[in-house]
């Protein structure tokens, strides 16, 4: 099975900023929507949102898991 | 390429320094990361078929929610930690699914069947307290960013895992009878468990650098002691005895058997009585693996390759 890693973001209320709260492997956006939610339960989350990690573009940063990702290294 | 030789990190981590990417650690640091964060994801994963296995003694409705909630806990856990793996370059798909059972680098108490729901809540009790305060002292001192993150949800999940095994312990120790004879029988098996879970005493250690590239700020020895600093006394005030008290004059929690000892896993029975063993034999006892080490593995691994074969349009 070939699944990606998405990056979890998530704000806990009204106001608060969006925090990465961390990362689910997934097949596909909709398994990343349900995993992310089960995994990150400990919180009433305000919002959550997922990202693939692939689609992150760094802004200042040559290393790091982000610009890997761009640079297709690892998953 | 690291920009740092393996005695400018050390230096620069002991003073504060947070690593954040793979491409700022030498080999020995990242050596020493993936090792501390297999034997916590491994320990995680296993965690779970343990106590899967042992949610079917929960008493009730409710109990099968909150047992089966700590087992989702863990496997997310788990999932994290193969996670941050996956970015020091290691394969989450090898290290949960191609390995055997034997090569898994969990805590011999995972390999042990529970056997009851006291079995199951003294292991919630006992283990996740040992988890927690490993990963907390993780928590507060490891220099990888991205672990310190990841071990904020963990460790408010492992607190209400613990929460609900120590509940429990009180709950039947205060019932008297049956129920409080089925919780020491499980102390009497797994508190020596746990306290060898924390590993060679400091005298013995050797050095695998862990403190050096601060992945970890406490010793083996101070770790046994804050587990034993709560664990003593909640088995006190509820009428359980445990081989350990606190020594007023040396200032210290203090066993009370020869440390380490023989321990049978089909009784479930320590040998005090025949004295202590090297640390070797324990190692060999750990190497050969416990009952249960394969039926765990197995029913974490059985169902993969038919579907993943499935997804792929191949006939399982």
């Amino acid at each position: 099975m070939h699944e990606v890693v998405y990056d979890v973001f998530a704000r806990k209320a009204r106001g608060d900023s969006l925090c990465h709260i961390g990362y689910v492997d997934a097949l596909d956006d909709e398994t990343a929507r349900v995993y992310a939610w089960r995994t990150y339960d400990e919180e009433n989350w305000f919002e959550m949102c997922v990202v693939r990690r692939t689609a992150i573009i760094p802004v200042n940063r040559d290393d790091g898991p982000f610009a890997r990702a761009r640079k297709g290294v690892g998953r | 390429m690291t920009p740092f030789s393996e005695d400018e990190l050390k230096a620069k981590v002991q003073d504060g320094y947070i690593v954040e990417s793979p491409e700022e650690m030498t080999e020995g640091y990242k050596k020493a990361l993936i090792v501390q964060l297999t034997v916590q994801a491994d320990t995680e994963l296993m965690s779970a078929p343990s106590y899967w296995r042992a949610a079917r003694y929960a008493p009730s409705t409710n109990t099968q929610v909150s047992a089966h909630a700590i087992i989702q806990d863990e496997l997310a856990h788990a999932n994290i930690a193969y996670r941050l793996l996956e970015d020091l370059g290691e394969s989450k798909e090898h290290l949960v699914y191609g390995r055997q059972p034997h090569e898994f680098k969990h805590p011999y108490g995972f390999d042990q069947p529970l056997d009851n729901w006291a079995e199951l809540v003294v292991a919630t009790g006992f283990f996740d307290r040992a988890g927690i305060t490993l990963l907390t002292d993780v928590h507060e001192n490891t220099s990888y960013g991205p672990l310190k993150r990841a071990l904020v949800k963990i460790g408010m999940e492992e607190t209400f895992h613990l929460r609900h095994g120590e509940v429990w312990m009180k709950r039947l120790a205060a019932a008297g009878g049956d129920a409080r004879d089925m919780v020491q029988r499980a102390v009497d098996w797994m508190f020596p468990m746990t306290i060898e879970w924390f590993g060679l005493p400091d005298g013995m250690k050797r050095h695998s650098g862990q403190l050096d590239y601060r992945l970890k700020g406490l010793t083996n020895d101070q770790l046994r002691q804050v587990w034993m600093a709560s664990t003593v006394p909640l088995c006190e005030s509820i009428g359980i005895d445990v081989p350990a008290h606190y020594d007023d004059g040396r200032g210290e929690f203090v066993l009370d058997y020869p440390f380490p000892c023989r321990y049978d896993a089909t009784e479930k029975r320590w040998f005090f009585g025949e004295g202590e063993i090297s640390w070797d034999d324990v190692f060999a006892r750990w190497k050969a693996r416990g009952p249960m080490n394969e039926v765990y593995v197995e029913s974490i691994q059985r169902s993969r390759g038919d579907v993943g074969r499935w997804l792929a349009g191949q006939a399982a």
